[in-house]
């Protein structure tokens, strides 16, 4: 059997999972579209102001959206991990001869495309509302998102193996979601921050593809910023793969 | 069935070893395990909780590392070729394994076609299983609406889909009623008469004795005592008293130690109202106990004599009931 076809079913195996699950739907597509009903119309007021010199608060504020619902799609992953482990799933395909990689890749892809047709949802939304999508800049936005969103799937799904209980998981991830999102300047550009915050923000993943999709939605893609993030989120989602697929290989010993 | 051959027996071990480390302490949970089951044979690891059972297991199935000493599975050394080993073996482990959010029919066609099967060979061989183990009425609902009983055997098929060399269960009728229990050894002696070996762990007496066609008994890691359910009870010899009284406890555990003391009686134990007497020596031991209840005026609810059982053999060699020890046994099961 081949790792292209295991990946393949397994990856199947999670969309159905998904599908039978429209509560994990909604909540997916809620929490984006709360932040653009609930929260854009505050930033009309700075519009023009400093950090918002575009030609639409949105087209400063959607690009953030994206990397935060790309943080928080692949963050559930954990949760699933710890089911599997109690109700056997995941040792049973562990006795199975399918690759360990291919097993957390099947969760990782679910979350990819989960992120992405949500992320398309909200950019069709916010564009009556004067948001500015430039087509190309929006697929390198959306591949970043993907490996933001990989590499969280992979952490929550290996943590929630070694952690093995709901709020060991909920504690960790949320304790890591505020910070991370507060000091990568997705609700606010951080071009508004004292320099010590600025400072701080370049140990936070996510700062580099906040930064990054603010370049990428004036349509400029072949410049520095992009490639950081490229070159940034690449390195970790590749260490976390690597990471997870370790932590699955020795899932239950 | 009974003819062992260990070059291409079906599972294998020699001083095979395993600990964990508790609160900082290692404490060695398989410590020294030989065994030697031919294939075709349904064979039982018979032992309290805690004796090392699943650990035995576990390792078995490659799902956790051996520590020390050699396995070898249908013919395949464990620790040097674990994915080998994984293609011909099915693992029934005690947390399950079925998927719930999927159709039983979703599960089986992964779990086949995870194991190489092609797309039309997983489904042909699904439906077999559906009309082998009884799951045609819910095939097609998920998992997560079976009954205990329901998923049990949607559980055995995920185990037997890819036609395994050898089957493993560990613990595979706890928490079924008798009738879905004895439906499950139905099956299972089917399954094994079409050649699958069946490897399973129990702590049910009934369950070893009505199932394997041989057993190991191991406590502490250790095998205790092994052969065929026959043989070990003839060993031990004799049989058991049991004697139902309606006595209050402080008159009963008088009664106990006094039955205890006659000649003919080798140990005595209670069980609840149930004193069980354990004698080598059946037509004595009536004769000295009907004289002693008769002596005095015990009132009788009843009397009976059974043949040795499986836990006089455990106790015989452990000194130990089955059915009290691991009672207190801090050690998870794992």
């Amino acid at each position: 059997m081949s790792f292209a076809v295991e990946t393949q079913l397994l990856f199947r195996r999670k969309m159905l999972e998904l599908m039978r699950q429209p509560v994990w739907i909604f909540a997916g597509l809620s929490s984006p579209l709360l932040y653009l009903a609930l929260f854009a119309p505050l930033l009309q007021a700075l519009a023009g102001g400093p950090g918002f010199t575009g030609k639409s608060v949105l087209d400063v504020f959607v690009p953030g959206i994206i990397v935060l619902m790309a943080f928080g799609s692949g963050m559930g992953a954990g949760w699933v991990t710890i089911i599997e482990v109690d109700t056997g799933v995941l040792e049973r395909l562990t006795v199975s001869p399918a690759s360990r990689f291919a097993l957390l890749l099947g969760t990782v892809l679910r979350d990819v495309v989960w992120l992405i047709i949500p992320a398309l949802l909200v950019i069709l939304v916010a564009i009556p509302f004067g948001f500015h999508p430039n087509p190309a800049g929006t697929v390198v936005l959306l591949a970043i998102a993907s490996l933001i969103t990989a590499m969280t799937s992979a952490i929550s799904g290996a943590l929630g193996i070694k952690l093995r209980q709901i709020g060991s998981l909920a504690a960790v991830v949320t304790g890591m979601q505020l910070p991370l999102m507060l000091l990568s300047g997705i609700l606010l550009p951080l071009s508004l921050a004292p320099s010590w915050m600025v400072v701080l923000a370049h140990v936070d993943p996510m700062y580099y593809a906040v930064e990054a999709s603010r370049v990428l939605a004036n349509g400029s893609i072949l410049n520095g910023t992009v490639g950081t993030a490229f070159a940034v989120l690449g390195v970790l989602t590749a260490l976390s793969l690597w990471w997870a697929t370790g932590v699955y290989r020795k899932a239950l010993a | 069935m009974q003819t062992r051959q260990a070059a291409t027996g079906a599972v294998s071990s020699r001083d095979l070893r395993k600990s964990f480390s508790v609160g900082g302490k290692a404490v060695e949970a398989v410590s020294g395990l030989n065994l030697d089951v031919g294939r075709g044979e349904i064979f039982g690891l018979l032992g309290p909780n805690g004796a090392g059972k699943t650990t035995t297991l576990r390792m078995l199935a490659t799902l956790i590392p051996i520590d020390g000493g050699e396995a070898t599975v249908a013919g395949i050394d464990v620790r040097r070729k674990p994915k080998e080993v994984r293609r011909r073996i099915g693992y029934v482990g005690q947390l399950r394994g079925a998927d719930l959010p999927a159709t039983g029919r979703e599960n089986l066609l992964l779990q086949g076609r995870l194991y190489g099967a092609s797309g039309s060979e997983a489904s042909l061989r699904a439906s077999e299983l559906i009309e082998l183990l009884a799951l045609g009425d819910f095939a097609d609902r998920p998992a997560r609406t079976y009954s205990g009983g329901q998923r049990r055997r949607l559980e055995v098929a995920l185990g037997i889909m890819h036609r395994p060399e050898v089957l493993f269960l560990d613990e595979p009728s706890t928490g079924l009623d008798p009738q879905n229990r004895s439906n499950l050894w139905d099956q299972l002696r089917g399954l094994n008469a079409a050649g699958t070996t069946i490897f399973l762990t129990t702590h049910y007496l009934e369950e070893a004795d009505a199932l394997a066609n041989r057993l190991a008994i191991i406590d502490h890691g250790k095998v205790v005592a092994e052969g065929t359910p026959l043989e070990l009870k003839r060993r031990v010899g004799g049989g058991t008293f049991v004697v139902r009284t309606a006595l209050p406890a402080p008159e009963l555990e008088d009664l106990r130690a006094a039955l205890a003391n006659l000649a003919p009686i080798s140990g005595a134990s209670l069980d609840g109202q149930a004193l069980r007497l354990r004698t080598s020596d059946g037509r004595a031991a009536v004769a000295a106990v009907a004289q002693m209840l008769d002596a005095r005026d015990v009132p009788l609810a009843a009397l009976s004599l059974s043949e040795a059982s499986l836990d006089d053999v455990f106790l015989q060699e452990t000194g130990r009931s089955l059915r009290d020890a691991g009672q207190n046994n801090p050690e998870a099961v794992r």
